[in-house]
């Protein structure tokens, strides 16, 4: 089945935040209410009783002057996720359409994925005691109804479709906004990580909201994955059968010879 | 033949190991193995049946952690009250020479029962000095990823990362040790008396003069005697 995504453009996103709402909702999520950072931003970053926020980041052009870029932050749902890889419960798992699912049975907390995630999406909930995330209201597609937050966003910023006829869409509106005054205007998701489940039209280069440019899986990670978890464990197999191997062979050899004498003479 | 040497308290015996020493050990055995159980759990997957024995998952997460902090208690304890054994340990694993290194090369062949000449050992022959390396190094990373690990939003993320790789390593490396020196310090024939030596504090004087040769001499030969008189 063809993958399935979120497109979200920037260019008509008001910050609303009715998707943050609209997703607490579907999930019966409380509400987590952060200090005053001085800006309109309602969240930090995602948490565990939030699977979506509206970043909102400011920054001064020469040209244009102060900005204010939105960007709808929740699971990127990768088509290669890191998150997956380094899960030693093998509680994350995707589905038919594309989207990053995690089975919380599984999930025993240990928060690796939120350190391995390049866009540390996943987090600790500590009143269950387990990681979450978005899911790309995976229950409600399977049932043909779209995502939450595309279904309440009232500017129709965010379109629930086939990625391939998604991102055709996405080339279109990029043309259209660089011939209108963004020419820094650009497709987010489509090669990033071999190729990300959400796409995002930005109006201009994906540092300026909050976006990682060029997101990498961590070394340490792949390190742990690649070589530490497959053969440095063989070692612990290789201790037991050696000793089990000199228990025979010592005994074998000290009958022959008469070798070891009492207290372990030689 | 015995799976261990008899005790006997009838022949001359030297003392090993004090009572902090083997408190230390034993508590690290037990602390050590009760975590390596629960952690192999997460880090094998697919092991419901081991998960099952702490109570599912989250009994054994519950399980490591209270094993650590005793782990952290007995280290603690060993740091606090035995700075001078420690000391006395470091300077020994110090004496790394060539009757080590020989020692080392010819272990193979006195792992597999081989008769071997070895050359006079310090306290510690040159395999133990490894392990005595080896396991402590390995075993205080493992506390310090693990608390890092435990406590992730007092670290800053880069460490975390860290920790998760380095908590596996050293778990392996102090897992395969462990279990080296386990099966030496007891079954293995050429060990013989090491087992007492840990669980009663002393060992027979002619294994140690054999084994040991200048640890003995510094300590019980007619130097020590000598120096004492």
């Amino acid at each position: 089945m063809a993958n399935m995504t979120n497109l979200y453009d920037s260019s008509k996103c008001t910050a609303c935040r009715a998707c943050q709402v609209a997703c607490k909702n579907w999930n019966q999520l409380p509400a987590v209410i952060e200090p005053f950072k001085g800006n309109y931003q309602t969240h930090e970053s995602t948490n565990g009783n939030t699977y979506t926020i509206v970043k909102m980041t400011e920054h001064e052009d020469v040209l244009d002057g102060v900005q204010w870029k939105f960007a709808k932050i929740q699971c990127m749902h990768c088509l290669d996720p890191a998150c997956m890889k380094v899960c030693p419960r093998g509680a994350y798992s995707k589905t038919e359409t594309g989207a990053t699912i995690h089975d919380p049975d599984k999930c025993i907390g240990c928060q690796y994925c939120t350190y391995a995630c390049p866009f540390e999406i996943p987090k600790y909930n500590k009143r269950l005691d387990k990681v979450t995330k978005c899911t790309l209201c995976a229950d409600r597609t399977a049932e043909g109804l779209q995502p939450a937050c595309v279904t309440t966003c009232p500017v129709g910023a965010l379109t629930y479709g086939n990625r391939h006829e998604l991102l055709a869409q996405a080339e279109e509106r990029v043309k259209f906004l660089r011939a209108n005054g963004f020419p820094k205007a650009t497709i987010y998701g489509r090669l990033e990580l071999g190729g990300l489940n959400k796409l995002y039209i930005l109006t201009d280069t994906p540092d300026k909201f909050g976006l990682p440019a060029h997101p990498q899986e961590y070394g340490s990670m792949n390190f742990w994955q690649n070589w530490v978890q497959p053969y440095f464990g063989w070692l612990i197999p290789l201790a037991l059968a050696g000793s089990a191997v000199s228990f025979v062979t010592t005994r074998i050899l000290a009958n022959k010879e008469d070798g070891h004498g009492e207290g372990g003479h030689m | 033949m015995a799976l261990i040497p008899e005790y006997r308290p009838d022949v001359p015996r030297v003392e090993r190991f004090n009572w902090l020493a083997r408190f230390s050990h034993w508590g690290h055995t037990v602390t050590f193995l009760v975590c390596l159980f629960t952690g192999l759990i997460l880090f094998l997957d697919s092991v419901d049946w081991l998960a099952a024995i702490f109570g599912g998952y989250g009994g054994a997460s519950l399980v490591h952690r209270v094993s650590a902090i005793g782990m952290t208690i007995v280290i603690i304890i060993g740091v606090l009250f035995g700075f001078k054994g420690i000391i006395a340990w470091v300077k020994d694993l110090l004496r790394f020479g060539k009757n080590d290194i020989l020692f080392v090369m010819k272990f193979p062949l006195e792992f597999m029962g081989f008769k071997v000449k070895v050359d006079p050992q310090t306290r510690f022959n040159g395999g133990e000095k490894g392990n005595s390396i080896v396991t402590p190094t390995a075993v205080i990373f493992l506390v310090l990823s693990g608390y890092i690990m435990w406590f992730p939003a007092m670290f800053p993320a880069g460490l975390v990362r860290i920790a998760y790789p380095t908590h596996d390593i050293c778990m392996i490396l102090a897992t395969f040790m462990v279990c080296m020196h386990g099966y030496l310090g007891s079954f293995h024939p050429g060990s013989g008396e090491s087992f007492w030596g840990m669980w009663k504090g002393t060992v027979r004087a002619d294994w140690a003069q054999h084994h040991h040769a200048i640890w003995y001499e510094e300590n019980f030969g007619d130097k020590a005697n000598n120096q004492a008189e």
